[in-house]
């Protein structure tokens, strides 16, 4: 099992390249917004020691958290990168393209102006210029103080709400109307890196605990840390609260508001947000199929096919406090109408409900459902090693190379050949060449135990009129069938340390530090203790204060030297 | 226990989620299928023993695709086609006429002139607050107070100037019609050019149990076939094209109230000696799949409209299902047409194919009424959409007419019939199972 390690000093250098980058980028966008003069603009903020870009989810999650649902946004946003098989890791390495900050500018100003507009003002705004208040100033410097702790998930600087009150001021008088102005400065800081990017800082905590390498997060760090892990979205203003008060940096005060929060349904969002990324189910927004081979696939069947998987998950993991390991073999589905068709079972609401499949059925667990099967076949067939691997890959944790450029897939891809009827031979040509058979050893035997589900998903018992052989093995356990493959993942060791990295990861938006190995057994020793409850290593995450540190900013010299004003 | 032994000791291909389908496949047994609420009933080839399945065990279902009047493919027994209504009324001008209208796009002059000459109304519907820029600009407009679906043909008639008892709302509620569909008798000089198919093949069974020189063979050389209406409709282009299987077999029709079909207590799917089968209709549209054809093994919900449902007794023979003979009510709705297949006496013989899709055919007797209103629906300006003349069609389905004869006039209301089909497997949803399926919800 490998995992690969970002170097520390490389993820420094890294954030300094960000950090200037955004800096110019963001001056850009300033200066294209009318009058906005930001507080991004001025090197006032504290030595950041890292930055998360908000993945697409977040953003909007957190957009209608602060504004409401009904605000839309519109447009796409560029794509989030993957690195180590997490988008959240390879949230903390990408910067803003001049193209892609063209896209939240765009975003930026139709949300700013749904919100001061005349069906949302007195709700989400509600300033008016009075006799007492002649230019709503007071007015302006509350919203924004408000809106901007919510945004910037901090409290604004009084320096930073009198830009604001002043830039709104100007925009006002130039564009017209305290609408417009307030539309601009709101723009303006939809556009800023305080909100695009998750900032985190450090502070002077004392904690005998913590690792001599490890310095703790500022309070308003740990508050939107835990809250994109729990509800990937933006804190909540009890939560902002907690930090305010210092509750936050207290153990007990942070056990309270994780308990809090894990009680919410939001949870749920936090649960789905990180299996989405973990099981890379956002590859089936573009999957599609050979319409004349799988003519019951559909974009909306691979869209509901995802739904479901999270549906499924949430609910036996969240709902039912589930383990890890029944992931891989419960036959209780969330299922709708698109899907029904697929899975040939009668579906008698038109939402979603829950599907029991029978015992002696071969659907059970995960890596039956469409999302997974679909999502790891080719256009036209089915691919044990395309499944090998990302079981291998994905829930194991392991690295499997690319092949060589120089592969023949013929055979394999021939799938009428006469003589080598099915999956199963014709992947076996392969185990032949000393080249490909190291790594197709590792895939195909764990593959080849999902191949009575064809290239869709549906189930098949035969291959070109050959009875189909579903058996294989599992380092070197061998299984018959996919409910068997099911059950040996539940059972592996190594299959559930690897969710236990994977969860950690995704927490902190990094790969795990040589120093971090003894957390990580710590982790595992108590995830192991809970019976595997996925909520449960959740919440030792959220809840250990080493979660909430950085490694100390010792080669951060250039940032730190920055003017810093306190917040 | 007892589910092995209606299943003949077979293990069940699924026993699904539900708590009480063996109870339920038992009650069934007692009560027959149409004493119980049916849950979901499914339709599944036969599989392997770890096939996943749903539904009902025992039972299939389809959902039909298309049902069409069949044209058995006889070449040669028309030795003319019937005139279609305009063209009965371009061979009526004068001949230096003629050749003004005779060219295919000369046919909405044609139509006009028709429209004109005859008399025919065309009076489109709308709301008083409807936009009249959205109206067509071709047809005179009449402003009602209710929504164009709610409107009452005594309602409006009189407003329209359409003459007492005549007329009709068409064109899915759209449209007040006065013509020759609406009223055929009206305009006998389009009663001409009628030429009746005289062939030797048609669909069908024998349904009276007679032979005389007016029945035909099937294509399979069963004799006796008694279809009347193929001979009414066989020399007609739109039929004997739309009625060809080669084009209707890919043809989804009545896609918006599709019809399925739901055979419980099977045994056997090859050889059952007795089978329940019961008719109904969807209230969810046909789904297609990516190659535009019928998505297998979806859900339907059916309409529970007592008129809409139908139950009879069958056997499958070597994998062929046939009925005892049921009143069945269909809907038919695709884009202009709303309106219902009202079919007497109808025996089904149809195919369960290995690959769980059906294809055979509802023999009955066509109500009279039932079909010629959706000849009615399809009228535009009183020629047919599909070029048909309604007027003959409405003076032969009185003349072919053979069966079922009004009590008091002795005039047979009915119509020998052959309603070919096709289907695929589909799960028939009860309403009451929906509110069920709550069970299974968080």
């Amino acid at each position: 099992m490998r995992i690969k390690l970002v170097p520390t000093s490389r993820l420094y250098l890294r954030i300094l390249k960000d950090s200037l980058t955004l800096s110019l980028l963001c001056s850009a966008a300033i200066y294209s917004i009318a009058n906005c003069a930001t507080a991004s603009s001025k090197p006032a903020i504290e030595p950041s020691i890292t930055l998360r870009r908000l993945t697409e989810a977040q953003y909007r999650r957190s957009i209608a958290d602060i504004f409401g649902n009904d605000i839309k946004i519109v447009g796409n946003f560029e794509p989030d990168l993957r690195v180590n098989g997490l988008l959240a890791e390879g949230s903390t390495q990408v910067s803003v393209t001049p193209n892609g900050l063209e896209q939240y500018e765009s975003a930026a100003r139709s949300i700013a102006e749904q919100v001061t507009d005349e069906a949302h003002w007195n709700n989400l705004v509600g300033c008016e210029q009075t006799h007492a208040d002649p230019r709503a100033e007071r007015c302006t410097a509350t919203f924004f103080r408000r809106v901007g702790k919510r945004l910037y998930r901090r409290p604004l600087r009084d320096t930073e709400v009198a830009t604001a009150v002043a830039d709104t001021l100007a925009a006002t008088k130039k564009l017209g109307a305290l609408r417009s102005g307030m539309s601009a400065t709101l723009a303006a800081m939809l556009t800023s890196p305080d909100f695009i990017f998750r900032i985190e800082r450090t502070a002077n905590i004392d904690d005998n605990n913590r690792h001599p390498d490890a310095t703790p997060l500022d309070a308003w760090s740990r508050a939107a840390r835990l809250s994109f892990l729990l509800w990937n979205t933006t804190p909540d203003d009890e939560l902002l609260a907690a930090a305010q008060s210092g509750e936050l940096i207290t153990e007990a005060g942070l056990a309270r508001q994780v308990e809090r929060m894990m009680a919410s349904p939001r949870f749920n969002d936090g649960v789905r947000a990180f299996f989405d990324d973990f099981l890379r189910l956002d590859g089936l927004n573009t999957l599609s199929k050979d319409a004349t081979i799988y003519p019951a696939f559909s974009p909306r069947v691979a869209q509901d096919a995802r739904e479901q998987t999270l549906r499924t998950i949430s609910e036996l993991l969240v709902n039912r406090r589930g383990s890890y390991s029944e992931l891989f073999t419960t036959r209780r589905f969330a299922m709708n109408r698109t899907l029904g068709p697929l899975y040939d079972v009668p579906v008698a609401t038109k939402d979603w409900s829950f599907y029991q499949f029978p015992d002696t059925d071969p659907r059970a667990g995960l890596l039956t459902q469409i999302s997974l099967l679909a999502l790891y076949s080719h256009p036209g067939r089915t691919s044990p090693t395309l499944r090998g691997k990302a079981i291998r890959e994905i829930l194991m944790c392991e690295e499997i190379p690319a092949p060589p450029a120089n592969v023949n897939f013929s055979v394999v891809q021939d799938t009428n050949n006469p003589e080598l009827r099915t999956t199963r031979e014709r992947v076996a040509a392969h185990l032949n060449d000393d080249n490909c058979a190291s790594c197709h050893k590792k895939t195909d035997p764990i593959g080849l135990g999902l191949e009575k589900f064809d290239g869709a998903g549906r189930f098949r018992a035969l291959e070109n009129n050959e009875a189909i052989d579903s058996s294989g093995e599992l380092d070197r356990e061998p299984f018959d069938g996919a409910a068997a493959l099911g059950a040996a993942l539940a059972k592996s060791q190594v299959a559930s340390t690897c969710l236990v990295q994977s969860a950690y990861r995704y927490a902190v938006g990094r790969a795990i530090l040589p120093r971090e190995q003894s957390t990580i057994a710590r982790y595992e020793q108590t995830f192991v203790g809970n019976e595997y409850r996925f909520i449960d290593l959740i919440r030792t995450i959220a809840t250990d204060p080493q979660f909430y540190t950085v490694a100390h900013p010792v080669q951060h010299a250039a940032v730190a030297d920055r003017k810093e004003t306190p917040l | 226990m007892l589910l092995s032994l209606l299943h003949n000791g077979k293990p069940s291909m699924s026993t699904a989620v539900f708590a009480n389908s063996d109870r339920h496949v038992v009650l069934r047994r007692i009560l027959g299928a149409g004493a119980i609420s049916i849950y979901f009933s499914a339709a599944l080839p036969a599989a392997a023993a770890d096939a996943p399945t749903g539904g009902m065990p025992g039972t299939r279902a389809f959902i039909l695709s298309n049902i069409y009047v069949g044209n058995a493919g006889e070449t040669g027994a028309c030795g003319k086609l019937t005139d279609s209504a305009p063209e009965t009324f371009l061979k009526s001008l004068p001949s230096s006429e003629q050749q003004n209208y005779a060219a295919p796009d000369k046919h909405n002059q044609l139509f006009a002139l028709m429209q004109k000459q005859l008399g025919f109304k065309w009076i489109q519907l709308a709301q008083r607050n409807q936009n009249k820029n959205q109206l067509s600009p071709y047809w005179d407009k009449l402003v009602i107070d209710v929504a164009p679906e709610h409107a009452r043909i005594e309602d409006v008639r009189e407003q329209a100037g359409i003459p007492e008892g005549k007329g009709a709302i068409v064109f899915n509620h759209h449209i007040v019609a006065y013509d020759s569909c609406t009223d055929p008798q009206d305009f006998p000089m389009l009663n001409t050019g009628f030429h009746p198919y005289d062939g030797k093949l048609a669909f069908g069974i024998d349904l009276d149990g007679k032979r005389g020189r007016d029945q035909f063979n099937s294509p399979s050389g069963e004799p006796g076939v008694d279809n009347q209406l193929w001979r009414v409709l066989g020399c007609m282009k739109h039929f004997r094209e739309f009625g060809n299987p080669e084009n209707a077999d890919g043809t989804l029709f009545s896609a918006a109230a599709p019809t399925l079909i739901e055979i419980s207590r099977i045994d056997d799917t090859n050889n059952d000696s007795d089978v329940s089968v019961a008719v109904f209709s969807s209230i969810d549209p046909l789904i297609a799949d990516g190659r535009g054809v019928a998505l297998a093994n979806a859900s339907y919900t059916i309409d529970t409209r007592p008129e809409l449902i139908a139950h009879t007794r069958g056997r499958i023979v070597n994998g062929v299902l046939s009925t005892d003979p049921v009143d069945l009510t269909m809907h038919y709705k695709e884009q202009i047409i709303d309106g219902i297949r009202q079919l007497r006496g109808v025996r089904i013989r149809a195919t369960l194919n290995a690959d769980g899709s059906i294809k055979g055919g509802f023999y009955g007797y066509y109500m009279l009424d039932s079909f010629y209103d959706s000849i009615k629906q399809m009228t535009q300006l009183g020629a047919n959409l599909s070029n048909l003349s309604c007027p003959v069609i409405h003076s032969a389905l009185q003349r072919y007419a053979d069966g079922y004869p009004d009590a008091t006039s002795g005039r047979n209301t009915a119509i020998s019939s052959a309603l070919n089909f096709i289907g695929v497997a589909a799960f028939a949803i009860q309403p009451s199972a929906i509110a069920e399926g709550s069970r299974y919800a968080h």
